[in-house]
């Protein structure tokens, strides 16, 4: 299975808009992790991922976001995600994740 | 094997009607299919889209468990799909190494880590959960199950 990746940094906003496409699982969760540790090597900022089209995580992307997540707040910077389906709002719900991650929902 | 007893006792009054067996090679790339034959196999039975997601998750969690911790590398791991009369019930079964359940902390979900995660997201989607490693290197076997039509 695929996740495309695409980012963004939007200059007023001042934070990398990711569209995330596919699904974050075991398979590919490594390339997601180098890609925006990339990004945040190139300009640390704040992240907002969209995940209108993002089908499916696990335990492995949610452990990504996590880390993620670790390593901006040491630079204090916020992790935003936007635009969930219910099955991983599910997810972030159980795990209690939805409490830890900036959740917004737009419709 | 002492401790799987239970499990075939119980499965006398339970009337399997169709198993499907799946063996899979130790890698990533093939969970998916886990995924895909899972979705097959429960909506056929009835589930619901929900239903189905939760399943798809538990299954996946399983497979990756069986990869990332139990089979070592080249090695076929198999999941059992039973159709019962009014439940789905999934075995996963690798030859690893095993563990001690009874030692597996639950995640501290004020303090999130990476990791450690994929036992619980189990035993919250399924509506039953056992785990069977009665000997020290000798694999694991995780069975779950969900009931039809609740929720
Ligand atoms: N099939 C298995 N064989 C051997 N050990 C296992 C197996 N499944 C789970 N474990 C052990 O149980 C622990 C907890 O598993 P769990 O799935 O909850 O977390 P994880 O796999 O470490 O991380 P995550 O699932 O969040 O990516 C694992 O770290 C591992 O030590
Ligand atoms: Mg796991």
């Amino acid at each position: 299975m695929i996740l495309n990746i695409k980012d963004q940094f939007d200059e007023e906003k001042g934070r990398w808009l990711i569209e995330l496409e596919g699904e974050a699982d075991v398979y590919t969760v490594n390339n997601f992790k180098e890609r925006m540790h990339q990004l945040l090597d190139e300009k640390m900022a704040d992240v907002e991922i969209d995940g209108t089209s993002l089908q499916y995580i696990d335990s492995i992307g949610l452990g990504a976001l996590i880390g993620l997540r670790g390593r901006m707040a040491d630079q204090e910077k916020v992790l935003i995600i936007k635009n969930i389906q219910p099955n991983v709002r599910k997810l972030l719900n159980i795990t209690g994740l939805d409490k830890i991650f900036i959740i917004e929902q737009e419709d | 094997m002492k401790g799987n007893n239970t499990i075939y006792k119980e499965e006398n009054n339970v009337e399997v009607r169709d198993i499907i067996s799946l063996n899979l090679p130790n890698a990533p790339e093939y969970v998916s299919i886990a995924r895909l034959t899972l979705s097959g196999i429960a909506s056929r039975m009835g589930f619901n889209i929900e239903d189905i997601e939760d399943l798809k998750v538990a299954v996946a969690e399983a497979c990756t468990n069986a990869i990332k911790h139990g089979c070592g590398k080249d090695r076929n791991y198999s999941i059992e799909f039973l159709v019962l009369k009014d439940k789905l019930r999934i075995e996963i079964i690798d030859g690893g190494k095993g563990f001690d359940y009874k030692k597996v902390k639950e995640p501290d979900l004020t303090k999130p880590r990476e990791g450690g995660l994929g036992l619980y997201i189990i035993k919250t989607l399924m509506d039953e959960v056992q785990i069977f490693n009665n000997q020290k290197n000798c694999g694991t076997r995780i069975i779950m199950s969900k009931n039809l039509g609740e929720s």
